[in-house]
């Protein structure tokens, strides 16, 4: 008898970029970053400029990542996590864990959130079907 | 077990920190590279873990740990009390014990005089911590070489220690201390990191062949690693002993565990994994 094999697919994240970002007019960005800060892929809106100089951007992915790892520490008791909004003045940072990596949405701040991620998570559940 | 009180806390991070325990009837005699029990209450029982001493045994007034608070799957109930102690709680502890010790002697009975190398990963260098403080406070003439991993530059935990150990090798000359500590940092591209222009990856790459044929290690001491002259003492998670041995086992280096008939091996290790 032959060993089943076990087929890993990688997510292929530009297209998964590619529609979180069109899925509504006020997403700004979608990225995914692995454990180690590592970009995988990301998009952002072509008439839009980057709210981040790009060493900021790194710290600011960084604080993300100690966040989400921190947050883990309580999954023995909270279970996992799902979701996170931070809205500041000038836009609402969304981050969801998929697979192991981390989904960064930014959008325009102060809006209805809750279709976005309706829509967020539909297309990742697509994904996985 | 003896009773003791928690005299220190340093935190490094959330989740790494150096402690001190001062035993009521003073430090008794261990070797360098061996760990204690400690024991606090939980629920009217007292809950014991074994942390490798990080203090040299010439040190009579403390004992001291360097101790990472690990929380996935679970967190450990011992270090999670120890995460959450004051100075000044009592605590108990039991004799030290461990076989991660300095080897002086060869099975033939000789003097061992080989280069000694120290692979720490991560809380992995407690115990060399301990071996570096001590050859340097006995006058001990070996090479001494420690080298830690660590995924951050804020976990180099004994970073400042170990570098002065090694200004002071180069101020006073090889004859009298020869002592050099390097670092490893696993995670280069954060940006956290973004000072650190050192080793980059596991810290087992020390060992990895460059295309010259030397590897960063043997770069550092300017030397050819063989069975004869280096001896080599590695602590950390079983992935970081069997790194090591990947490169050492092609050279015909033989851990103490498997050693030859006539007594002899060149790689002592504990894993905590």
């Amino acid at each position: 008898m032959g060993m089943a094999e076990e087929i890993i697919t990688e997510p292929n994240y530009e297209k998964l970029c590619s529609n979180i970002l069109n899925c509504n007019e006020h997403v700004r960005f979608a990225g995914f970053v692995n454990d180690k800060s590592q970009i995988l892929h990301s998009a952002q809106k072509d008439n839009l400029d980057s709210l981040l100089a790009e060493n900021e951007i790194g710290m600011s992915i960084h604080y993300t990542l100690e966040r989400w790892r921190k947050a883990q520490n309580f999954t023995f008791r909270l279970g996992k996590e799902r979701l996170t909004f931070t809205e500041y003045d000038n836009v609402t940072l969304v981050t969801i864990p998929f697979k192991g990596k981390l989904l960064l949405v930014s959008t325009e701040p102060r809006i209805h959130y809750d279709p976005i991620i309706e829509k967020i998570n539909s297309i990742l559940t697509d994904w996985e079907k | 077990m003896e009773n003791g009180t928690i005299s220190y806390i340093q935190s490094l991070r959330e989740d790494l920190g150096i402690f001190r325990v001062t035993p009521d009837g003073g430090v008794p005699d261990f070797k360098a590279g061996q760990f204690l029990t400690l024991g606090l209450p939980l629920e009217s029982k007292i809950v014991n873990r074994a942390y490798s001493i990080a203090s040299s045994p010439d040190n009579k007034k403390f004992f001291e740990f360097v101790i990472r608070w690990v929380r996935r799957p679970l967190p450990g109930r011992l270090t999670s009390l120890l995460f959450n102690a004051k100075v000044g709680d009592k605590i108990s502890w039991a004799k030290p014990a461990g076989n991660l010790t300095i080897n002086d002697t060869l099975p033939n009975g000789e003097k061992d005089t080989r280069r000694i190398v120290c692979i720490g990963g991560g809380t992995g260098l407690a115990p060399f911590v301990s071996f570096a403080q001590h050859l340097h406070d006995t006058n001990d003439k070996r090479e001494v070489v420690v080298l830690h991993g660590a995924s951050y530059v804020d976990e180099l935990s004994y970073k400042d220690l170990l570098t002065n150990l090694e200004d002071e090798s180069i101020a006073k000359g090889k004859d009298v201390w020869n002592f050099k500590y390097r670092a490893a940092i696993s995670r280069p591209q954060e940006w956290f990191n973004r000072s650190w222009a050192g080793q980059v990856g596991r810290v087992e790459t020390f060992l990895r062949p460059r295309d010259n044929g030397m590897s960063p290690l043997e770069e550092l001491i300017g030397d050819k690693i063989t069975q004869e002259n280096t001896i080599f003492y590695v602590c950390g998670w079983q992935g970081t002993i069997d790194g090591v041995m990947d490169f050492l086992k092609p050279k015909g280096f033989i851990t103490e565990h498997d050693k030859r008939e006539d007594g002899s091996f060149e790689v002592k290790y504990e894993s905590y994994g």
